[in-house]
């Protein structure tokens, strides 16, 4: 099978393909023969997304405040096993309060710009044009893995 | 803005002043000096002999382009030293534009120019910008001066820089007296002049005002005022980032499909807020897909080591047989069922081939799959792996390519088929 397309070896894409798939590869091998009952699916599913949003953000580095957060926010998870969401959360919210009232320049955002604050991850610490920013590219990034991981289910699924 | 103007006049006096000495007698210097005090106590009167001095000034020297060009040529040299000791940040190329047109300005003794900047003058402290500026102004219309009009363009000022050739100073110079001139416009009446002027220069001009503040920012990116909007310097910032703001929106307009329709800050917001909900859930459950689906990969990560795969093989394709009849029930995968009876008939037998055969198949299957369908859940309870691969090598090179080109792979193997 001859790939017509030579694939860009640095582009988003095909960072995030080699990481996911190895970190696919990774679960798979920790539980070689697992039972179909619903909490192993769970936890495998866990472990998937987790790794899904790993890759995504390491394949970003630290070149985006989002994937910064989402980073920070797996390594934390990761090594305290405790809610450090809700401290990191708080302190966040603390500069956003300000940041947020003194960047509200009578646009009328307030409501939706909150939504999309908590959707996109670190979004609580960016003023509307940054969050702008970073949904944009946050988005592209969502499609592509989301893509790459149609694809791969696929292969799988048949 | 209005830093630079006053430097500009300031620097503009100083040069002139140097120049005056240069060619002129000292009754004339004197003259000046007593005009450049006398501007700053008050302005009308000392203005009108400032000009009537630039007025003789450029009397001195002949008139016409030659000359013109002669003296602003000379000109150019003359502000650097005065810049230098002056605020250094103002370019050059402000001084020596305002420099070279203002004594030309003078030589065609534009009396209702001075009239509008004394009413500018007044409105605007430091008056001699805008005196300098309307008399520029008025030279260049008199003139006609085709120099301003070609070099002119729009500029958005950030710092002043200080090396300049001097096509960049005609261009300068063009702005500054624009600038000068837009600037006044705001505090005072707008007068034909500064209309025509508008007029004459680029349509880019029209809109642009400069920035009148009272605080001077010289570290602020200097953004122009549209005519007839707020000049105030919160206001303008404010104007910046909004849009900064609906450029983003705009950008998100095309990142989002459907968006195109909808007009509005916050309908396009709610879509975006739709869109990325959507594409985190789709993730979501695609990695509950892959999860499900790890189950049956378990002899594959096997496969993947290289061990012995006929048997489990086997068990695959005994229950790949009954899947055709769930798979027919969803017509998106009706394509694959010739696929699966042609994978189960292909049998044991036939070893590594018909593995390799039915996974070539598999991925040309997959790849016809439409998008849509993937999310339907139905699917994948029922849906069996066929990974008969003898070859990590191959698969994992197969779920590569896959993943990367798709489509595209897929229609290059179903010719295989």
């Amino acid at each position: 099978m001859n790939n017509p397309h030579h694939m860009n070896p640095r582009s988003l894409k095909s960072r995030f393909t080699t990481r996911f798939l190895r970190a696919l590869t990774k679960i798979r091998a920790q539980k070689p023969i697992s039972s179909s009952s619903p909490t192993e699916i769970f936890r495998r599913y866990r472990k998937i997304k987790v790794a899904a949003d790993k890759s995504m953000a390491y394949s970003v580095r630290s070149r985006k405040t989002w994937s910064r957060a989402m980073l920070w926010k797996l390594r934390s998870r990761s090594h305290r096993r405790r809610p450090v969401k809700t401290k990191f959360r708080q302190s966040v919210m603390k500069n956003t309060k300000t940041t947020t009232t003194t960047g509200e320049d009578g646009v009328g955002f307030g409501v939706e710009a909150s939504e999309l604050r908590e959707l996109v991850p670190g979004g609580e610490a960016m003023d509307l044009c940054n969050l702008l920013d970073e949904t944009a590219h946050y988005i592209k990034c969502l499609t592509t893995q989301v893509q790459v991981m149609k694809k791969i289910a696929d292969f799988y699924s048949l | 803005m209005l830093q630079c103007s006053d430097m500009t006049v300031l620097e503009r006096q100083r040069a002139r002043l140097k120049w005056q000495e240069e060619h002129f007698q000292q009754h004339q210097q004197e003259s000046y000096f007593s005009e450049l005090s006398g501007v700053f106590s008050s302005q009308t009167g000392h203005v009108q002999g400032f000009h009537q001095g630039g007025l003789m000034s450029c009397g001195g020297a002949a008139g016409g382009d030659s000359v013109l060009s002669d003296v602003m040529m000379t000109r150019q040299l003359k502000p650097d030293p005065g810049l230098e000791t002056a605020w250094p940040e103002l370019g050059k190329k402000v001084d020596m534009g305002a420099m070279g047109f203002g004594p030309c300005g003078y030589g065609n003794g534009q009396s209702f120019d001075m009239n509008q900047a004394i009413s500018r003058t007044s409105s605007c402290p430091p008056a001699m910008a805008a005196v300098e500026a309307v008399e520029v102004k008025g030279n260049l219309e008199k003139m006609g001066l085709a120099v301003g009009r070609e070099s002119f363009k729009k500029r958005k000022v950030e710092k002043l820089q200080n090396s300049k050739v001097v096509a960049e100073d005609d261009s300068k110079r063009i702005k500054a007296s624009e600038e000068e001139e837009e600037e006044s416009k705001i505090t005072g009446p707008n007068t034909k002049k500064s209309s025509n002027n508008n007029k004459e220069t680029s349509g880019d001009t029209s809109k642009e005002n400069s920035k009148v503040s009272d605080v001077q920012k010289p570290d602020y990116i200097h953004v122009r005022a549209r005519r007839g909007q707020a000049t105030d310097s919160h206001s303008l910032a404010e104007r910046v980032r909004r849009e900064k703001i609906s450029e983003r929106m705009k950008y998100l307009q095309d990142l989002v499909p459907g968006c195109n329709k909808i007009t509005g800050k916050a309908g396009m917001l709610d879509e975006i807020i739709n869109y990325v909900q959507s594409l985190q859930r789709q993730v979501e459950f695609l990695s509950m897909k892959l999860a499900t689906v790890n189950t049956r990969l378990d002899f594959d990560i096997d496969n993947l080591y290289g061990k012995d795969v006929f048997p489990s093989c086997t068990s695959n394709f005994s229950t790949v047989g009954n899947m055709p009849p769930e798979l027919a029930n969803h017509p998106p995968y009706v394509q694959f069922n010739p696929i699966q009876q042609v994978v189960s008939g292909c049998g044991v037998e036939m070893g590594i081939n018909s593995s390799d055969m039915a996974l070539r198949r598999t991925i040309s299957a997959s790849v016809l799959i439409p998008d849509a369908s993937l999310l339907n859940t139905s699917c994948f309870t029922g849906m069996q792996q066929i990974q008969p691969s003898a070859a990590w090598d191959v698969e994992l090179q197969n779920l590569y390519n896959v993943a990367f080109t798709g489509s595209i792979e897929g229609s290059d193997l179903k010719m295989e088929m």
